[in-house]
């Protein structure tokens, strides 16, 4: 087959689609690789990469769990229903928590009530169907909330009785003042995470984004991920308002008009760049927004650059150099000295090496960063792999050689395994890996809760830059915990698994279903 | 504050239609309590997310929990997709099995299956019989759109009791604690050890189930207790029920977990009489804990007089946290409960008995207002125009109760993401004051 006969990306997003093509499809996604990242390379680009399953898998997030019902909550005037049984939605019950502990001297509005409803599909609701029940919530939640818009979050069980969404949403949007948004999260549409979040934007895209009034030159869109926090917005907002530019921060904690606003916008800048992908794309194709995938703003040098590529969008090049060279005059030297205290971690120059769990932002943007830092990564670990990042990770092993890639929707045997193999002098850890923080080296979280409003706790941009290598520094200052944890208790999983090669031991080879 | 428009007059047309109702699906109850039985490995036969959803949504609701070596990212799930919802699960869910028999240890496989093979209709009797022979393994139909959590509770207690035990000869002196649900109660793993203690005094061999190490070879015991004591107006009835069908076992209940001493004394006279241990020897345990426990209530009189002598009190919780608590705070520490919210739908059957200990319960003139309501929404609107001055209730009142109601909170009843619960009880002799301390120290300061 020729090379450009095969598919990698879906160029074009359709909106005239209820929702998007799975990630799979769209960009020939998958949640299970191990072995040289040159390999995963050479077979996506043939167009042979291959989802296979596993015998042995463990519990981690769907597309609606995974995450999205918790960022959709924080939209502030807008209300959820989830069109489920109860338990899909229990992970939202901290809704009324999220970012109350920011305070109002960091600019958190004082009055903010987030609110979701659901409609606890029963056993009736599955013989019978229930769109009666959700057109009911709907009217419901605009008596209650009057909000500008309502969110709906569908579900396994409302996917397979086939419920005819769409249907029940035209009947009573002409008397609904809320936009009506419903989102195609069913659990078992895919097995890609990020399916999810490609659902959301489509509906935004479909809904909610309205044409634009007038192009606002000094908007940035940019999409924000879970795990940047309170300062990190600050900080982003500070950088750019010495630009002259102004955010529009979406989806977490936006107003309904940000997004519908979102077409106004002189560019999107990713924070994550396969997060944001499926909005960037949209926006450019319906609205003629431009944008750019690369890079995030994590790290110096990636800071550079995307102060760089926002410039050239905005026409604001020289405000950029200018906002770039007094950064570094600032920050530099604390850098420095981050990277000089890694350097005396261990003996004769050899590097402290972290191992992280990622999704594929952090993945590539974390090379340049870690390489400031002076670390390195034992290898990489990443939630899934897409297409969408496939030019860009050829480029990373350009850079930086071959590694070896471990690609796993947090399966917390499989992190385990690697953790143990590997030995890294730093494991990065969000709260999903089992017992793999128990470990006689480092152990640290990978981001920090939602809301902190610390400036510890921030991420982005050069101040997060320094901040987060100050942070790695202080996970060396004590193993205690992990030590102790490994000495007195229990590992979850049998000692012969640690012995084998491959973490992936039980892909199931009998059933490989092409993507 | 922001205020939602007051109701109109027009009640929904679906009862269930609620905002963010404080327990999660039967899916998750059977998983839940599957993983406070140590050594017992949960096997989800769901989508990929249901475990997850439930780390977040429970064991982090529950006091910030982490969920352990079988709970949360660690527990074997089938993951379920498209192409299973067309071909089946059964063969997904084999593999699963036999993989975590090899990967996992466990004296205990419980395969906990959710919404999507019940549409799909996989014979999970037939993959789990599969396995005879390899080990124990029990299976629990639980799809998340039967019921919630305290549905999930009994269901896994009915998979137990139908696929796990067996006759047993019964003991004197042995007694099993049911309606106590892990982490929907939140201080279910120090009430539980409580009891155990407590009842210890008497000689009383109390079989708590979870958290304890031997925890399979406990369930397996379940039959041996000559008495089931279930300590909740209406959880755990069922299995007790089903336990009385199977094994001829006499059970008693009590309205809660018995929290602070008078009710401790109560339920300790109660079991005593029941298992006919002399009046003498309880009496002398009562009058001992009792005099320790008043004597340590001393300390913390100036801060309850001078602090907040005798506040108007909101309660919102589950029916055992409430029972227990409210009574507690109106019978020995002079609180006035103004309004109260059951927040967990127990059956009508239960009600008159639940307002009974509420009202006739109480040592007030005043007895408070009594609603149901699971509606977070309306739960709110409930607590409008009234005066109290403290409220205790779950950390979804707890912004509310600053910004809006300007009164002291302190979270007791799930969920709970504002506190960590780990060993923490108000159980017992000690617990009330513990309770005080909890409470208290929302409000005091200098003279």
């Amino acid at each position: 087959m020729q090379e450009s006969e095969v598919h990698l990306v879906n160029e074009k997003i359709d909106l005239s689609e209820n929702t998007c093509p799975n990630r799979e499809e769209r960009a020939n996604g998958i949640n299970l690789y191990y072995g040289k990242a040159s390999d995963l390379v050479k077979d996506a680009r043939a167009g042979k990469l291959k989802q296979c399953d596993r015998k042995f898998q463990q519990t981690s997030g769907c597309t609606l769990n995974f995450y999205l019902t918790v960022r959709v909550n924080t939209i502030r005037d807008a209300s959820i229903i989830y069109h489920a049984p109860v338990g899909c939605s229990c992970p939202s019950l901290g809704y009324r928590e999220m970012f109350q502990h920011i305070p109002a001297s960091l600019g958190a509005p004082e009055n903010y009530d987030l609110h979701w409803m659901t409609t606890s599909m029963n056993e009736k609701d599955m013989v019978y169907g229930s769109t009666d029940k959700l057109k009911a919530a709907i009217k419901e939640a605009e008596r209650r909330y009057s909000p500008k818009a309502i969110f709906i979050l569908t579900s396994c069980a409302s996917g397979i009785i086939g419920e005819d969404i769409e249907g029940a949403v035209n009947e009573v949007q002409p008397d609904t003042r809320a936009t009506i948004v419903p989102i195609h999260c069913e659990g078992i549409r895919s097995r890609l995470v990020q399916t999810g979040y490609d659902a959301f934007w489509h509906a935004i895209l479909k809904y909610l984004v309205k044409e634009p009034k007038k192009k606002q030159k000094d908007l940035v869109n940019v999409a924000s991920m879970l795990s940047y926090t309170w300062q990190d917005r600050l900080e982003i907002k500070r950088l750019l308002g010495r630009m002259g530019l102004r955010v529009n921060y979406v989806p977490e904690f936006a107003s309904v008009e940000q997004f519908e606003q979102l077409s106004e916008a002189a560019v999107t800048a990713p924070l994550c760049p396969t997060y944001t992908d499926y909005l960037s794309r949209g926006l450019e194709q319906e609205y003629g927004v431009p944008y750019f995938m690369y890079p995030s703003p994590m790290g110096f040098a990636n800071t550079d650059g995307w102060l760089r590529e926002i410039a050239k969008h905005t026409g604001k090049e020289k405000e950029a150099e200018i906002v770039i060279a007094e950064e570094h005059k600032k920050w530099d030297p604390k850098l420095k000295a981050i990277k000089e205290e890694f350097s005396k971690l261990k003996p004769n120059g050899e590097k402290v090496e972290i191992l992280g769990a990622l999704g594929q932002g952090r993945l590539l943007a974390q090379v340049s960063y870690f390489d400031e830092l002076g670390v390195k990564s034992s290898a990489a670990m990443c939630q899934d792999y897409d297409n969408l990042i496939l030019e860009e990770l050829e480029k990373v092993l350009e850079t930086v050689g071959d590694f070896n890639i471990l690609v796993n929707t947090f399966q917390a045997a499989e992190q385990a395994h690697i953790n143990r193999r590997l030995d890294p002098d730093m494991t990065l850890t969000c709260p999903f890996q089992g017992s793999s923080y128990k470990r006689l080296k480092g152990v640290t979280r990978v981001h920090a809760l939602r809301g902190d409003p610390n400036l510890w706790a921030q991420q982005s941009a050069y101040a997060g830059a320094v901040a987060y290598g100050n942070f790695l520094l202080q996970g060396f200052k004590s193993t205690s915990l992990q030590r102790t944890m490994k000495a007195k208790t229990k590992d979850g999983y049998r000692s012969w698994y640690y012995e084998q090669e491959n973490p992936i031991f039980f892909i199931d080879n009998d059933e490989a279903v092409s993507t | 504050m922001t205020e939602a428009k007051t109701i109109v007059e027009d009640a929904p047309s679906y009862l269930e239609v609620v905002e963010a109702p404080r327990w999660t699906c039967s899916l998750g109850g059977a998983y839940i309590t599957t993983t406070a039985v140590y050594d017992a490995v949960p096997i989800l036969h769901s989508g990929a997310g249901c475990g997850i959803a439930q780390l977040l949504g429970v064991y982090y609701a529950a006091g910030e929990n982490a969920a352990g070596g079988q709970g949360g990212t660690s527990t074997p799930c089938s993951c379920l997709i498209e192409k299973h919802v067309i071909f089946g699960g059964e063969d997904k869910l084999r593999k699963l099995i036999d993989s975590t028999l090899q990967m996992m240890e466990g004296d205990l496989y419980v395969v906990i299956s959710g919404c999507v093979p019940a549409l799909i209709g996989d014979d999970i009797e037939a993959v789990v019989k599969e396995f005879k022979g390899k080990g124990d393994i029990i299976f629990v139909n639980s799809a998340g759109f039967k019921g919630n959590t305290f549905d999930g509770y009994e269901d896994f207690f009915g998979a137990v009791i139908d696929q796990l035990l067996e006759p047993r000869k019964q003991e004197k002196k042995v007694v099993n604690i049911l309606g106590v649900v892990p982490f929907q109660h939140l201080f279910w793993k120090g009430d539980l050890n409580t009891v155990k203690e407590l009842l210890a005094k008497l000689g009383i061999k109390a079989n708590i189930l979870f958290t304890q190490f031997d925890g399979v070879k406990k369930l397996k015991e379940i039959p041996e207790a000559e008495l089931n004591i279930v300590l909740s107006t209406w959880n755990g009835h069922k299995t007790a029920k089903k336990l009385k069908e199977t094994f001829d076992q006499d059970y008693i209940s009590f309205p809660s977990v018995p929290i602070g001493p008078k009710q401790t004394s109560e339920f300790l006279r109660a079991v005593a009489k029941k298992l006919e241990i002399p009046a003498i020897e309880v009496e002398a345990l009562i009058a001992e804990e009792e005099r320790r426990a008043y004597r340590w209530v001393e300390y913390l009189t100036d801060a309850i007089i001078i602090g907040m002598p005798r506040p108007y009190a909101a309660f919102i919780g589950d029916t055992n946290t409430i029972i227990g608590i409210t009574k507690f705070l109106a019978n020995e520490a002079g609180y006035l409960p103004e309004i109260i919210q059951i927040t967990d739908e127990p059956p009508e059957e239960s009600r008159d008995l639940i307002i009974r200990e509420l009202t006739d319960g109480i040592e007030s003139v005043l007895k408070p207002e009594i609603i149901f309501e699971k509606d977070t929404f309306r739960i709110r609107e409930n607590l409008r125009n009234r005066s109290f001055q403290v409220m205790l209730a779950t950390s979804l009142e707890k912004w509310p109760a600053a910004k809006e109601f300007a009164v002291s909170h302190l979270s007791i009843a799930f969920p709970t993401y504002d506190r960590v619960i780990v060993e923490k009880t108000y159980a017992g002799y000690r617990g009330g004051t513990g309770l005080l301390e909890d409470l208290l120290s929302k409000y005091v300061g200098p003279l």
